[in-house]
């Protein structure tokens, strides 16, 4: 294993430079409680915990003690019971939560930062935590006093965990199809009947309860997604007497997967001896609406999730290729001369800086995401309006480019490694595997494309997209008070003139009318636009960091540091933001292949 | 039982070491400070792991030092200190440091002072020894156990070949090394309660320092890998005893 998964450096860079978190502490009184010594200690705290408790066990996790349902309870690897036990005595698990009950009110930027942390180091072993964490705040937002009560408080203080169930055999992306039901047998209680699939932590031997988040069609309510309630089913319900008793909730099996080994993905049968309870959560038939609350954070945490498997990745890599000696100087052919370390060759370095571009590239849009979110928690009135509508747009391109991007970020660590990198003996094929995941759950690629043109451009007239454009522009303008920077902002500035236009002309499909000609590259149109926006976010770490390079009386160490950053941001304009001419050249098309009514076309 | 942790400010160990003023001063530019381990991760934790076996009592962390070192003793209250201490001044040398922290000291009364083994930067290992003789109560060094019993404490030394126990009574003086207890990361609460701890600076006492320093040197760097044909154990012999020197 590498020495190093993360940079601690790098991201109090992106909280403290870029993403400017002392706004939040200084000006908002919800906030005003923390300082930056006290986010220098708990992100310290946070990767102390993540080289003990995680990192070492990464690799024995994905061969050793991989989950099986065993005389009905699904076994885990033992550390995942001592990191929890070490995550929540730390006040990770309650980080995010209000003051008033028990938490520590933590920005999410904060927050944020720390995850990418856990996650880096053990990306399977920290998904427990982030959905029992998801689970609590959708009771929190919505639940009632009892239900916060008797279950989210369980939750935040890590003795229960927590699941959100919403796929079924017949209704993954399509959740409108789902046929879970639930009838009412007194007062807000239901009885549940139905099977779930793909529930990650959807059982385990280490909690003394589990609490899952599952949407379920009210007998008799309409169809389609208008008819879906979302309800608390423990594994195991209280009786009268208050004793935890069976609930009737069956892992009915683990399914065998290609990564993320330490977490179970669950087939859970709910009611099969008609005796499964499950309690309303606010009002029904509301039930996709607040299951999205959660869904939209948890698409933030993959977000988090891919840019943390790309930042080990990354460190292994570069670690890789700092000791191993191969080949010589392509211009000196002398045998006897000593091998060069592999980072000598420029292929290598356009690897690694691909890696790095992406990566940190990835780190600060999930941060732009997260500044956003606690802007809209703080705010009132119009302002706030605009930091969610912002946050609904960035949503899908943050689960989008650190997942997609991320896949080709850790594939390219994995080549430096050559013939080693697809062998157990190093962390990179694992890491390919787990990365794969992200594209796929939370909303695949597709429906997220579709999520992000179909709806989030063109919502409110284009608000949204139009706070986007008014935010490259002021770091365009910063850039350009820097020489060095101005023409990266100009290729900035035409970039998204060209992603308006383009914008434009497939909006002109959805004014006729042609919905699947508007849709149809919708993919192709988010990698456009996730490339754009993540150039945004390297213009403006380039910019932060020449301003430091010029004010700061940086350390020899910073002075390496800053222009690191500064040569990684002409890389992603150089390397990446070309790569956009093909996929504008496509999107303007006039051809359409791939919406064929003769699918026998794809013989 | 009134406990004291001294506890020092020393360079994290990744940081790349340079020199100014000829040599005879560490350069700070850049540098990142954490607390010295053998003091955060032995004395302060086992000092701690006291107060609660016994449900009553102080754990004060004293630090000599300028005011930017109050973010490590910030650390050292996140973890559990009760209050907190700096001797507001440079600390120059062992003698200075040793000095300060012992007049301090006298007035408190403090059943056991912990120190750890010594300073990873300077690796002076002095102060404990020093502090000692000034507030003549007994000292043990290099620590790796130790349980208290009314007022009489039994220590472990690990020594060549083996453990030496050792019983001393309150009032005593103590450096822990690894052993002595387990590394504690702060959790939330503590950290956010820190900023809420006392910290009370005090002015510093008149002191001399008996030693100055003249020269720091950087070990020489790693030497190029040489790589011999395992046939040939006539050259490695040459090198290793030629060049190496080492046979």
């Amino acid at each position: 294993m590498a020495n190093k998964f993360i940079s601690l450096k790098n991201l109090k860079f992106l909280l403290y430079d870029v993403h400017n978190v002392a706004q939040f502490t200084e000006n908002y009184d919800y906030y005003k409680m923390h300082d930056l010594e006290s986010f220098d200690f708990m992100l310290e705290a946070a990767l102390q915990i993540a080289e003990k408790e995680l990192y070492p066990f990464y690799q024995d996790m994905d061969r050793n003690h991989v989950p099986e349902v065993v005389d009905g309870k699904t076994n885990t690897h033992p550390q995942i019971a001592k990191f929890l036990k070490a995550y929540t005595e730390s006040g990770w698990m309650s980080s995010h939560v209000p003051e008033k009950y028990g938490g520590m009110q933590l920005p999410g930027l904060v927050n944020l930062c720390a995850e990418m942390i856990f996650y880096a180091a053990n990306n399977g072993a920290c998904l427990f935590p982030g959905l029992t964490s998801g689970a609590a705040r959708l009771i929190m937002a919505f639940g009632s006093d009892k239900l916060k009560k008797e279950y989210m408080e369980k939750m935040i203080s890590g003795e229960w965990m927590g699941t959100m169930c919403l796929t079924e055999a017949g209704a993954g992306s399509s959740l409108s199809d789902m046929v879970t039901s639930a009838e009412e047998t007194s007062e807000g209680v239901y009885k549940i009947e139905g099977q779930k699939i793909f529930i990650s932590g959807g059982d385990n031997d280490f909690s003394e309860n589990i609490v899952h988040l599952l949407l379920a069609r009210i007998k008799g309510a309409p169809a389609g997604t208008k008819g879906i309630s979302l309800f608390v089913v423990p594994k195991f319900r209280k009786n009268e007497a208050g004793e935890l008793v069976d609930n009737d909730v069956i892992p009915a099996g683990a399914y065998h997967k290609m990564g993320q080994k330490a977490i179970p993905a669950m087939h859970l049968a709910f009611g099969d001896n008609n005796n499964c309870e499950g309690y309303l959560v606010g009002e029904a038939n509301k039930g996709l609406k607040y299951m999205f609350k959660m869904m939209n954070g948890a698409r933030i945490e993959v977000g988090v999730l891919g840019s943390a498997i790309s930042s080990a990745a990354y460190y292994a890599s570069l670690q890789y290729a700092k000791e191993r000696t191969q080949g010589r100087d392509v211009n000196n052919k002398n045998p006897e001369e000593p091998q060069v370390p592999i980072i000598e060759h420029a292929d290598v370095q356009r690897m690694l800086l691909l890696q790095k571009s992406i990566t940190e590239g990835a780190m600060s849009l999930v941060l732009e995401a997260g500044r956003a979110h606690d802007l809209s928690h703080v705010l009132e009135g119009e302002e706030k309006k605009r930091a969610s509508l912002f946050l609904d747009l960035l949503t899908p391109l943050v689960k989008v480019y650190p997942s997609e991007e991320g896949i080709r970020s850790v594939s390219n660590g994995l080549q430096i490694f050559g013939g080693y990198g697809y062998t157990e003996d190093f962390p990179l094929e694992q890491m390919a595997r787990d990365m794969r995941i992200t594209t796929l759950y939370e909303g695949t690629t597709g429906i997220q494309s579709m999520d992000l043109l179909g709806r989030k451009i063109l919502m409110e007239n284009g608000a949204a997209a139009k706070i986007l454009f008014e935010k490259v522009t002021e770091t365009i303008e910063l850039a350009n008070t820097h020489d060095e920077l101005k023409k990266y902002a100009a290729i900035l500035g035409n970039e998204m003139q060209e992603l308006q236009g383009i914008t434009m002309h497939l909006a002109g499909f959805a004014m006729k009318g042609e919905l699947k000609r508007f849709l149809a590259d919708a993919n192709l149109f988010m990698e456009y636009f996730c490339i754009i926006t993540v150039a945004w976010q390297w213009l403006k770490q380039g910019t932060i960091a020449k301003q430091k390079l010029l004010t700061a009386n940086p350390s020899p160490e910073d002075v390496t540091f800053y222009e690191s950053k500064i040569h990684t941001m002409k890389f992603f304009f150089h390397y990446e933001v070309p790569r956009g001419a093909g996929l504008k050249t496509r999107l303007m098309d006039t051809e359409m292949l791939t919406m064929c009514k003769d699918t026998a076309i794809l013989t | 039982m009134k406990l004291l942790v001294c506890v020092s400010k020393t360079p994290d160990t990744t940081t790349k070491i340079s020199f100014t003023e000829n040599d005879t001063n560490f350069n700070t530019q850049g540098v990142q400070f954490i607390m010295n381990p053998y003091d955060e991760w032995y004395a302060l934790v086992r000092a701690l792991e006291l107060k609660e076996k016994l449900g009553s009592g102080t754990v004060t962390i004293i630090n000599v030092g300028p005011a930017d070192n109050d973010t490590v003793i910030r650390k050292g209250l996140a973890i559990g200190a009760d209050d907190a201490v700096r001797i507001d001044a440079n600390p120059t040398s062992s003698h200075f440091v040793a000095k300060q922290i012992a007049e301090y000291a006298k007035a408190q009364s403090y059943d056991i002072v912990f120190l750890g083994k010594e300073t990873i930067d300077y690796n002076g290992a002095e102060v404990g020894s020093v502090m000692a003789e000034m507030l003549d109560a007994p000292f043990i060094s290099f620590a790796t156990h130790l349980e208290v019993n009314g007022n009489t404490a039994t220590i472990n030394r690990e020594v060549e070949g083996g453990t030496e126990v050792l019983e001393v009574d309150t009032p005593f003086l103590i450096s822990a090394a690894k052993g002595m207890a387990e590394q504690r990361i702060p959790n939330m609460r503590g950290i956010m309660m820190a900023k809420r701890k006392p910290l009370n600076v005090v002015p510093a006492v008149d002191s001399s320092d008996l030693v100055s320093v003249t020269k720091y040197e950087l070990p020489s760097g790693k030497t190029d890998c040489k790589y011999v044909d395992p046939e040939n154990m006539e050259e490695l012999v040459s090198l290793l005893h030629n060049e190496a020197k080492v046979i």
